[in-house]
């Protein structure tokens, strides 16, 4: 992964040359030369007080460092004003993105409160107001907005997320299924695993190590509920026990707090109705 | 259990670096006592966890073996339970009758309902995989109260008025 990305990165810094101007990669920050000047625009400065952690001095502790950023010449989203941070005052503030537009789910912290994806996220324009980043609670940081989502993949794995079949079609081409049987895959494709969900849930946050959370539920619920599955009865029976499935209390956190608009509530309310049927 | 074990070791702790304090001022240093007040992870009630994760991402997370009368069997039977609750707090009252079976169904299931509750709590904050004794003893201290409401309740329903006539007094009175 970070192999590729390095690469991607030589490319893209490397490519530009053989580009015309417009196709260049640019940055966050708007280019003052490119804005219409309005000199009588005051400048409306917000502070960002944001997490730092670096691994490589653990005996100092966690502190909150804090940063003022002209909104004028920042971009409209929390992601906007990382970057611009990150470029132009502190070289040293950590965090994951990638895809900038809520596709990838890199960029998932808390902000102001509420775990989101930074991308997704506009900056409130009140500057009165100062805006504070954490990284997403309960998890180990690796460093700065970066968390530690190992076990967060652990537990994706465990589910086996994907397609299960013993037998083939008659035809042998691939494996159809009507309109409305795919219709029940609505809102449960989207996820994107960025982790918000899960780690907003008091009881994942007592009992990480076996309630699987929202976000993995809401997957194991995207593979019961597809008709191509032919182990929906061993998925059922994995989930089967006091810890995986039944330290979700309905606090309906997930829920408020998908920046994707989904409902894991609803997909662990929909695994509990199956299991109770069987 | 267990955390009252380290409360108490802690507090000792705290106690001969108190004890000292008078050495370490005049070595100049006082910092014992200091430390011994200040440092949080000291405070905690618990050691804290590894603070990283075992196995990498491609290992995947260990399934619990599959137990459905703690499972599924057990949550139907937690809502049949709780949905048949609310008819039968709702009937007595509603039909004016005093029938001493409904009585002790509504009791029974009062009892069950925060048995489960109460249990739900405890498999919450009292992982076994962390404090396995506390668990068991919870667990233990759980049954007692149960076994111990639920006498009273048949003493109460078979010597005296029963729930719903005292209510009813109760509410009068």
């Amino acid at each position: 992964m970070a192999a590729l990305r390095s690469t991607s990165r030589f490319v893209a810094s490397a490519k530009p040359l053989f580009r015309p101007s417009i196709f260049a990669r640019s940055y966050a920050t708007v280019d003052p030369a490119a804005q219409d000047p309005s000199p009588s625009e005051t400048p409306r400065n917000k502070t960002f007080h944001i997490y730092r952690w670096n691994p490589d001095q653990p005996t100092e502790k966690p502190k909150m460092q804090s940063y003022s950023l002209d909104l004028n010449k920042t971009g409209p989203m929390m992601l906007d004003a990382l970057i611009r941070i990150k470029n132009e005052i502190d070289p040293t503030l950590t965090f994951r993105r990638s895809c900038r537009e809520g596709i990838c789910g890199s960029c998932a912290m808390n902000i102001d409160g509420v775990n989101t994806l930074a991308c997704l996220c506009r900056i409130p324009t009140e500057t009165s107001k100062e805006s504070r980043i954490y990284p997403l609670p309960h998890t180990y940081v690796v460093k700065d907005l970066v968390p530690d989502l190992t076990q967060f993949y652990k537990q994706y794995k465990s589910i086996k997320p994907y397609l299960q079949r013993d037998t083939k079609t008659e035809d042998g081409l691939e494996f159809r299924q009507s309109p409305e049987d795919r219709k029940k895959l609505d809102g449960l494709y989207e996820c994107i695993l960025c982790a918000c969900c899960s780690t907003s849930c008091p009881s994942y946050w007592w009992n990480s190590e076996e309630y699987l959370g929202p976000a993995i539920l809401l997957q194991s619920y995207r593979w019961l509920a597809d008709s191509r599955d032919e182990k929906t009865a061993e998925r059922k029976h994995a989930l089967d026990n006091s810890m995986s499935v039944y330290r979700c209390h309905t606090i309906l956190n997930c829920s408020r707090t998908c920046p994707k608009g989904l409902n894991p509530a609803r997909a662990i309310a929909e695994i509990k109705k199956l299991m109770a049927a069987h | 259990m267990a955390s009252i074990a380290r409360q108490s070791s802690l507090l000792r702790q705290t106690c001969l670096s108190a004890f000292r304090s008078p050495f370490a001022a005049k070595n100049g240093a006082g910092v014992s006592q200091v430390v011994a007040f200040h440092a949080s992870s000291k405070k905690q009630i618990l050691p804290p966890l590894p603070q990283s994760i075992q196995g990498t991402m491609n290992d995947p997370a260990p399934i619990p073996t599959p137990h459905p009368s703690e499972g599924s069997y057990h949550w139907t039977f937690e809502r049949v339970i709780s949905a048949g609750l609310v008819p039968l707090t709702i009937a007595p009252f509603a039909a004016g009758s005093l029938n001493p079976v409904m009585d002790a169904v509504l009791c029974s299931f009062i009892v069950l309902h925060s048995h489960i509750g109460f249990q739900a709590a405890i498999i919450d904050y009292f992982p076994g995989r962390r404090v396995p004794k506390t668990r068991t003893f919870c667990n233990w201290l759980l049954r007692g109260f149960t076994l111990t409401t639920a006498i009273g309740l048949y003493e109460f329903e078979t010597n005296d008025v029963g729930v719903t006539e005292a209510l009813k007094r109760v509410w009068k009175a």
